[in-house]
This record gives structure tokens, C-alpha cells and sequence, in this order.
């Protein structure tokens, strides 16, 4: 039996002076991120449709000494996209990440055919067309200082999902979006890359609670034996796609996920 | 031996000279071919009086604006839905509409993509976008469908299988330091469609979830 992994080594400094948007970011993967960037010195735009989660997590980062704000945003909606940008500017004078990570539920385990119009509505306007939003809403602010976009995906749109098919085929698209665009803007000095990663959020709370078995066997499948924490896990990686340290690295999906997908 | 049935979704090639190909083979063919319209469950079965069951359901629907570069930074939030969450929308619905036509003969349904799905391609964002998502739904569909014993693969084509020759020049040099090993780009009808129809023979039913690039070498991914 190992012993408990080690906290990660502080992030201070690496995004100093920077400035992200973090979609989703009201809670689970995405509040991580936003706190990680945070911790590292971004000033971080908290965009969540809900103001009952999006204006707590703002604070919480405020409370830990880091700045945030928390505007409201409709991933799917192209002027509350515009809006996001626009308070980024306004606030912060620049915008030098776009992290989307906002989706909506995926809902119960459930074959193709049995999924409803508006689960698949949603989920591709959340996935894809969100995408577009963001990337084509912020482009113009990341290609003046070398900025990022940064796209969370899922191992499900690497190796498919025999659970949720919908969910891995609206996960692939955007790692093809994020390929072409990388291709698109490399010229201009934006990067984009992709996260893939799995860990607790509010999602895998319902999932497991639903499941009683699967938190054991999805640790059993996973080399490093345990579920991502959404701060100290994904985040970091989140900081390092968005700092000059990934300089060289653009159309690139990093699975984080204890080595469960070992497929690249 | 009874005809086996295989029904084309999409218009264009590569799914003209993919059932052209089948066709010589003494395949019965039925098209889905309506590329131009958004899809709905109901245009798909209104589409195919009759048809209750097929061997194979060969996807390659990519409507005529997917196939035109644009880049990002151009594109309309109208051509971003005809061109990638329409496509993607139709694909997820075809796939749903063919699963009692393959259940009833323990069939194989073939997604054709163009290779910008999985290496991107500059001015084809939204295609690729949809490509890569359709490419996922057949992992997806492999693992969901095994049980009814239906099989899914993805078939990653070069884009010339796709795109306008002079749309298409200059993509396979963006993605490979090399001419094609073989010295060709595959010949649709006489060289893919042969292996399509091969997944759905009894040599090949310990496969599913394959994604297969059929360019003559040109890509090597992994």
C-alpha cells in the first residue's frame, strides 16, 4: 500500500498578470480550475448560468486572497458569451485564456436510442456550439498576447462511452474542433488544447451515490487508485496549458485521469 | 444466397462510389441521400418505406457547406450549425433509426470520416468537429450494441474522398512527411468499398469498435 499522494507544490506566480475566463465554473471541475488559476495569479471571470453557484465560488476565491468575479453566462448563448468577454476587458483590461468547461448532464447510463431530443439538443449546444462561442468570442483578445484556448473534454470522447454514447460522441467533437483550430491559429501564437480528466465533481456524487459499485471499480481500473480532486488535480494542469511553460504544445488532449486511459 | 441489404446514407462521394462499389458486388443498395434538409427521426423513416431490416448501414453524410473552408473566424453561428451540429445531430439520429434494421440481421454500421476529424485541418473546423464526434459514436455504438449483436466501426478516408480535388490538394502534405506507401490514394469504389464490405462478413465478427484509416498509408497515427 502506497502512502497518501503529496499535496502539488504551490502554483504562485506562473499566471501572474493573466487574465481567464473559466466557463462552468460554479462548481466541480471547472471551480478548480478557476481557483488553481487563481492560486497561480490570474485574475479569473467566473461564467456560470447559475448565480447561486457562480457568485460563492467567486468569493471563495476572493476569500483565499486570489480575484474573481462571477458573471452570469449561458454557455449556449452567444451575447451572454460576448458579455463574459466584455467583463473580462472591462474589468481586468485583457483576456488571456478561455477554459470551457461547462456541459450539461449527460443524465442516466442509457443506449443511443433511448436518449431524448433534448438531451441531444442539449448536449451538442452545450459542447459544440458553446465551443464555437467561446473560441470565436475570445480570439481576438488571446491572439494579442500569446494566449490559450482550452477545451475540457472527457476520456469518453477518446474511447467512447458504452455508458453514455451521446456523451462521447459530443466529447470527440470538440477534440476535432480543437485539432483544426490549433492548425488555424498556431500562425497567430494561440495554442489550444483539451483536458480530459476524471474526478469528483457533481456529476460522479450522483453517479456513485446511483452506483455503489462504481467508485470501487473505477479505482480498480486506474493505476493511481484513486479519483481526481477537481482543485489540486485538474487545476494545475488547467495552470500549465495556460502558462508559458506549454509554449511548444497546441492541438493536444492531456488525459488526467490517474492513467485510467492509456490509449495514446 | 439472398441479396444482403446495405443501406448509403449521405450524398456525394464518397457514399455514391461506396454504393457503386457495393452494387457491383450484387449488393442490394438503398440510399438515404438527402443531404440538403435538416434531418429528423421522421425524415429518416419516411425515407425508407419498407426497408425493416439491413446487413450494413454505411454514414458518410456531410452536406454540401461542410465541404466549402472557411475559416473559424468567418463562419456565421447559421453555417456553424449547418456545418457541424446539424451533421452531428443527423448522424446521432441515423444511428438510432438504424439499430432495429441491424439488430434484425446482426449487421454492421460503417461511419466514413474525412481524416480532418482526427488531425484537424485548417479551414475545416466545423467538418472536423463533426467528423470527430461521429468517429467517437461508433466507439460509442461498439460498445453499446455488441450485446444485440451489431458491430461498429469508423473508416478514416483522405479528404479527396470528400472535398473538391483543388479544395483537397495540400492537406495529406499538412499531415504526413511522406508520398502514400503504396503510391495511390485509395480508389473508392474498387478498393474501399471491398473492405467495408468486409467488416460485415463472418471473417471479421470478432471486430468492432475499429477505427480503420484507409488512405494508403499517408496517416499513421498512434
Amino acid at each position: 500500500m502506497s502512502t497518501p499522494t503529496p499535496p502539488p507544490p504551490p502554483l504562485t506566480g506562473l499566471l501572474d498578470g493573466r487574465v481567464a475566463i473559466v466557463t462552468g465554473a460554479g462548481q466541480g471541475v471547472g471551480e478548480g480550475i478557476a481557483a488553481a488559476m487563481a492560486e497561480a495569479g490570474a485574475a479569473v471571470v467566473i461564467a456560470a448560468r447559475r448565480a447561486q453557484t457562480g457568485e460563492p465560488a467567486a468569493e471563495r476565491i476572493r476569500a483565499a486572497g486570489g480575484t474573481a468575479i462571477f458573471v452570469r453566462c449561458d454557455v449556449t448563448d452567444r451575447d451572454d458569451v460576448d458579455q463574459a468577454v466584455q467583463s473580462s476587458l472591462d474589468q481586468f483590461g485583457r483576456l488571456d485564456t478561455m477554459v470551457h468547461n461547462a456541459v450539461s448532464p449527460p443524465g442516466p447510463p442509457r443506449q443511443i436510442q433511448e436518449v431524448d431530443d433534448q438531451t441531444i439538443e442539449l448536449q451538442i449546444a452545450t459542447s459544440t456550439t458553446a465551443s464555437f462561442h467561446c473560441a470565436q468570442a475570445a480570439f481576438p483578445h488571446l491572439r494579442t498576447d500569446h494566449g490559450s484556448l482550452i477545451l475540457l473534454t472527457s476520456p469518453a470522447g477518446i474511447e467512447g462511452s458504452g455508458n453514455l454514447p451521446l456523451y462521447g460522441a459530443v466529447k470527440g467533437a470538440q477534440r476535432g474542433l480543437l485539432k483544426s483550430l490549433a492548425r488555424e491559429w498556431g500562425p497567430e501564437g494561440v495554442r489550444v488544447n483539451a483536458i480530459a480528466p476524471v474526478a469528483w465533481t457533481p456529476a460522479m456524487d450522483v453517479a456513485t451515490a446511483a452506483n455503489p459499485t462504481l467508485e470501487a471499480r473505477l479505482k480498480g481500473r486506474t493505476p493511481l487508485q484513486r479519483i481526481g480532486d477537481p482543485m489540486a488535480d485538474i487545476g494545475p494542469v488547467a495552470v500549465f496549458l495556460a502558462s508559458p511553460l506549454s509554449r511548444h504544445m497546441t492541438g493536444q488532449t492531456l488525459a488526467v485521469d490517474g492513467g485510467r486511459y492509456l490509449g495514446l | 444466397m439472398a441479396r444482403r441489404t446495405a443501406l448509403i446514407v449521405g450524398a456525394d462521394d464518397p457514399a455514391d462510389s461506396i454504393a457503386a462499389g457495393l452494387e457491383a458486388a450484387s449488393w442490394d443498395v438503398h440510399r438515404l441521400a438527402d443531404d440538403d434538409q435538416e434531418w429528423t427521426d421522421t425524415t429518416i423513416a419516411e425515407a425508407l418505406p419498407g426497408l425493416d431490416r439491413a446487413d450494413l448501414v454505411v454514414h458518410a453524410r456531410y452536406p454540401a457547406p461542410a465541404r466549402e473552408p472557411t475559416l473559424l473566424m468567418d463562419l456565421s453561428a447559421e453555417d456553424w450549425h449547418q456545418r457541424a451540429d446539424e451533421p452531428l445531430d443527423a448522424a446521432i439520429r441515423v444511428a438510432r433509426c438504424a439499430h432495429p434494421l441491424l439488430a434484425a440481421t446482426s449487421g454492421t454500421i460503417v461511419f466514413l470520416v474525412p481524416l480532418m476529424a482526427s488531425a484537424g485541418g485548417e479551414g475545416f473546423a466545423p467538418m472536423a468537429t463533426a467528423a470527430e464526434g461521429i468517429r467517437l459514436l461508433a466507439k460509442s455504438l461498439a460498445k453499446t450494441w455488441g450485446h444485440d449483436g451489431i458491430r461498429a466501426h469508423a473508416i478514416t478516408l483522405d479528404p479527396t474522398a470528400f472535398l473538391e480535388r483543388s479544395i483537397a490538394d495540400g492537406m495529406a502534405e499538412a499531415n504526413s512527411l511522406h508520398d502514400p506507401p503504396l503510391g495511390r490514394i485509395p480508389d473508392l469504389e474498387n478498393e474501399v468499398a471491398p473492405i467495408v464490405a468486409a467488416l460485415t462478413s463472418d471473417d471479421f465478427t470478432a471486430l468492432t469498435g475499429a477505427s480503420l484509416v484507409v488512405d494508403g498509408g499517408l496517416w499513421m497515427p498512434g
